[in-house]
């Protein structure tokens, strides 16, 4: 569905993206796409969405250059950062407007912005002005808007920015059930934990340069220097016995009721593990895996690239 | 608040709407219609039409009617139904035409800076020349609809009240209609010009008052201390008065034609281009 070779972009002698490469494949799901302020996501989005041609390089969706082009504009939706739409306009009509940019008219017209507003929640409300609709509400709007004409790809930048918990988790809901429903989502946020609650699979942004894609796992196992740590809990003299024989282990910290290990290789460390409490040679209670998460991965990986 | 979204509905046929500039433009001016300010101007210009309509009423009754002869011979004098009567018939309107094509266009793309509407509508199959083509011919339109019942209706009341001896030429409308086309354009590319360098409506009110009224200073300015009358092309609100004059053979327009045809040409070209410029897909960044 997109796909960049060595795309890049320039502003004048900025540069905003260095030469980026990576697929997304057909169907549904949602990716998240990471970094933080000035990484490089804005750029990357502008790309996907059309708005500017690569300076370098080529962006494909559809198997066609988005930029300019109709034929793939049509089959996608933007939800562009920020929440502010035109004060004295109401949701309806801003929504029909929308939806006629788009080449729908007449019933198919009328459909889609009742469709669309259902899907989002806001069909008793589409009758406010924006000026009354708290940000939540606004957000729906432009989420609406980008889904009026059933695009395939769903781009949001930054959608959860200036959203309450539960405005945020409904978002989430909703963003979930669309990737359910075959929309391919691709979501920009420099918030670990929105992208976390909401896929597992990631594109990592760091000073315009694309450094990790992939799952939080995939991703993880490939950082081979640092070792993974883990936290085994049961009776610690004992299990600290049976790591320090285990040819992966860095490092071993004692703790109360528990001994934390750095593991090097843990594909090959965790079935051993595993073995060794399932026959009893080892009196493990629990195991927490301390870095094997998207803030972990992050950390490293723009620490090494700093 | 529900969600319901288990899944999409089948994707709807794109194939059947309107061109996306037509979309824009019928958007702005229901907009317009729809808010106080539209309103206000609509019954400010049917009053000056009302009140041009019945001069020439009075104008009739005046040539008819033998027990109003001692008037009909003031009238002849303060009524004239030469070239510059028929130039006339638009002018009164021209400065609260400005000013109205200033609230109106000076809002047009500024507002969408400021809500960053830009980048949803590229993102659609919208292209710049779409939204710059939606604009100018909103903005464009908006005088030349306002003016056209000042052309027309005088002259079918001319027409129908005393024929072809009626005071507003049979031929007006021909000449008039051009001029107001020209005049509208000028107006329209540089309220959307001046719009597109503005971040807010009210800058992009600001900017295009100060356009007009600055170029106009300058221009006046120049001509007073160097006596070179064609440097008034500079001046938008002549230029504009200056093509009906031109159009219908005033004796001495406001403006002559080599300057007016230059200074037009390069106002409208000016301010499209910035417009155009300012309205690219790279100014309308996320």
């Amino acid at each position: 569905m997109i796909a960049l070779d060595r795309a890049s972009l320039r502003y004048g002698p900025i540069l905003g993206l260095s030469p980026t490469t990576f697929e997304l494949p057909d169907g549904g799901g949602i990716t998240g796409l990471l970094g933080p302020n000035g990484a490089g996501k804005s750029s990357l989005l502008q790309l996907l969405s059309g708005l500017l041609p690569p300076s370098g390089g080529a962006v494909r969706i559809f198997g066609e250059a988005p930029f300019r082009n109709p034929a793939v504009l049509a089959r996608l939706g933007l939800v562009p950062e920020g929440d502010r739409l035109p004060t004295g306009l109401r949701a309806g009509r801003w929504l029909r407007m929308m939806g006629q940019l788009s080449g729908l008219s007449g019933a198919a017209l009328d459909q889609a912005v009742a469709q669309s507003l259902a899907t989002v929640g806001m069909t008793d409300r589409a009758h406010l002005p924006f000026v009354r609709m708290s940000k939540g509400m606004r957000q729906r709007i432009r989420l609406a808007q980008a889904l009026m004409h059933g695009p395939e790809l769903l781009i949001l930048d930054e959608p959860f920015n200036g959203l309450d918990p539960e405005a945020r988790l409904t978002l989430m809901a909703l963003l979930r059930g669309l990737a359910e429903g075959g929309v391919r989502i691709l979501v920009s946020s420099h918030i670990l934990g929105e992208i976390a609650q909401l896929t597992d699979r990631i594109l990592l942004l760091f000073r315009g340069r694309l450094l990790a894609e992939g799952t939080v796992t995939e991703i993880r196992q490939l950082l081979d220097r640092h070792p993974v740590e883990l936290r085994l809990t049961g009776e610690a003299q004992v299990l600290a016995r049976w790591a320090v024989e285990q040819p992966e282990l860095a490092a071993l910290r004692m703790e109360e009721g528990a001994v934390v290990l750095s593991v090097r290789s843990p594909r090959e460390f965790f079935p051993r593990l595993q073995r060794a409490a399932a026959e009893g040679g080892i009196p493990l209670r629990a195991l927490d895996p301390l870095d094997l998460n998207l803030d972990a991965v992050f950390q490293y990986l723009t620490k090494d690239h700093a | 608040m529900p969600i319901y979204a288990p899944s999409l509905p089948p994707a709807p046929d794109l194939r059947h709407g309107q061109p996306p500039a037509v979309v824009l433009m019928r958007f702005d001016l229901t907009r317009l219609w729809r808010q106080k300010i539209g309103r206000f101007f609509g019954f400010a210009f049917l009053a000056m039409l009302l009140w041009k309509i019945a001069r020439i009423y009075v104008d009739h009754l005046l040539n008819t009617n033998q027990a109003f002869k001692p008037m009909q011979d003031f009238a002849r004098t303060i009524l004239t139904q030469g070239a510059a009567f028929q130039a006339d018939l638009l002018n009164p309107a021209s400065y609260l035409l400005w000013f109205l094509v200033a609230l109106v266009g000076g809002g047009l793309v500024a507002r969408d800076t400021l809500y960053r509407v830009r980048p949803l509508m590229y993102a659609h199959p919208v292209a710049p020349r779409d939204y710059l083509l939606a604009k100018l011919g909103f903005a464009s339109v908006l005088p030349f609809a306002i003016l056209l019942p000042f052309a027309l209706l005088p002259w079918l009341m001319s027409l129908l009240l005393a024929g072809l001896s009626g005071p507003v030429w049979v031929t007006a409308p021909l000449r008039l209609l051009p001029a107001m086309a020209v005049s509208s354009v000028l107006m329209g590319s540089l309220a959307v010009g001046a719009s597109s360098m503005a971040s807010t409506p009210r800058a992009g009110i600001g900017w295009v008052l100060g356009l007009v009224l600055g170029a106009g200073t300058l221009a006046s300015m120049i001509h007073h201390l160097t006596g070179f009358r064609a440097i008034d092309a500079l001046n938008p609100v002549l230029l504009a008065e200056a093509w009906p004059q031109l159009l219908v053979g005033v004796d001495h327009p406001l403006v002559a034609w080599v300057p007016a045809l230059v200074g037009t040409a390069a106002h409208i070209g000016l301010w499209t281009f910035v417009a155009a410029k300012r309205t690219q897909p790279s100014e309308a960044v996320l």
